[in-house]
């Protein structure tokens, strides 16, 4: 991995891109899938209300999966990571042990918080699969314009899984790049 | 920069550039009496509010030890390719959920990419003029 001619990697005029504009760029995506998955839903929302020529429509039962991914991903994405790494520290019983019992604590709320986040997480994309089966496929609505809302509540429910992945990820570079820059 | 255009110049093509934008909006709903995609400019509006809120100032360069400018600014970020995502989705889906009309999505879609990226464009000169104007007082 020498890049001595014109610290370049490649031998083609192409670089990587920085970590930092990596970050920006992920976080930019995760916004964008975010907004990807909203309007997804909110297309089944609309479709059911105004040109809907079936008698299934769209009730507060198909809401409830958006809003456990929704109150998940806020849940994920606004712990402070470097919390989780202090217990691991801890737990190590390495570097910042002079303060361990606080840390201790404060590691188990935040992974214990952060558990019920994923689980708001996954329970939304299962509960849109159940809504899925149990409302349209079960009861025979197999033709398109009518399970074409099942199917974009499951959609929606995955861009936003995919938005707080990418977060998470994001998330996760800027620490690494703080970390090393901070050592 | 080569060629200097004086900054009247830049305003005023780009206040003609967003009048355009808003005409194309407000076309696509007086045309066909569905006042719908006035939404769009509402959410184009919206778009570039959060990163003039939290990356206005670069806190992060002054100290790197605590990251939480740094969250605000993701913050922001996020909330801009939300919106700017929401901006473009809005009127594909109503659209397809039959409120309005074919050449009416396409012509509020335009409009409201055009008023975002006038928007865009002139937060650009304007910081581009601060930091000249930064350099020529310290240079």
């Amino acid at each position: 991995m020498d890049s001595n001619n014109s610290d370049r990697l490649f031998r083609f005029p192409f670089s990587l891109p920085k970590l930092h504009g990596v970050r920006t760029v992920s976080v930019y995506l995760s916004g964008i899938f975010y907004a990807l998955g909203f309007w997804v839903f909110l297309d089944a929302a609309l479709y059911s209300k105004h040109s809907n020529a079936s008698d299934v429509h769209v009730t507060f039962i198909d809401w409830i999966p958006f809003l456990c991914s929704t109150f998940g991903m806020l849940i994920v994405n606004s712990i402070e990571k470097n919390r989780l790494l202090q217990g691991a520290l801890s737990n190590d019983g390495g570097i910042s042990s002079s303060f361990g019992g606080v840390d201790e604590a404060m590691a188990w709320q935040a992974r214990s918080i952060l558990f019920f986040g994923f689980a708001l997480l996954a329970g939304g994309l299962s509960g849109s699969i159940v809504v899925l089966i149990i409302k349209f496929l079960v009861k025979d609505y197999t033709s398109y314009p009518t399970v074409g809302m099942g199917i974009n509540n499951v959609l929606g429910n995955i861009f936003i899984l995919i938005s707080c992945v990418v977060l998470w990820i994001a998330q996760n570079i800027e620490d690494e790049y703080s970390y090393s820059l901070t050592l | 920069m080569e060629f200097k255009v004086s900054p009247l110049t830049k305003i005023i093509s780009l206040s003609g550039f967003l009048a355009l934008g808003f005409l194309l909006v407000i076309l696509s709903c007086a045309l066909f009496h569905n006042y719908y995609p006035l939404y769009d400019i509402l959410v184009f509006i919206l778009a570039p509010v959060p990163n003039a809120i939290f990356g206005g100032r670069s806190y992060g360069s002054s100290d790197f030890m605590s990251d939480s400018s740094n969250n605000g600014k993701d913050l922001g970020h996020f909330f801009t390719g939300m919106f700017v995502t929401s901006g473009i989705l809005m009127p594909v889906i109503f659209y397809h959920c039959q409120l309005i009309g074919s050449v009416s999505c396409a012509m509020s879609m335009i409009g409201g990419l055009i008023i975002y990226s006038s928007i865009v464009i002139f937060s650009w000169f304007f910081h581009s003029s601060w930091d000249n104007e930064e350099d020529n007082l310290f240079g």
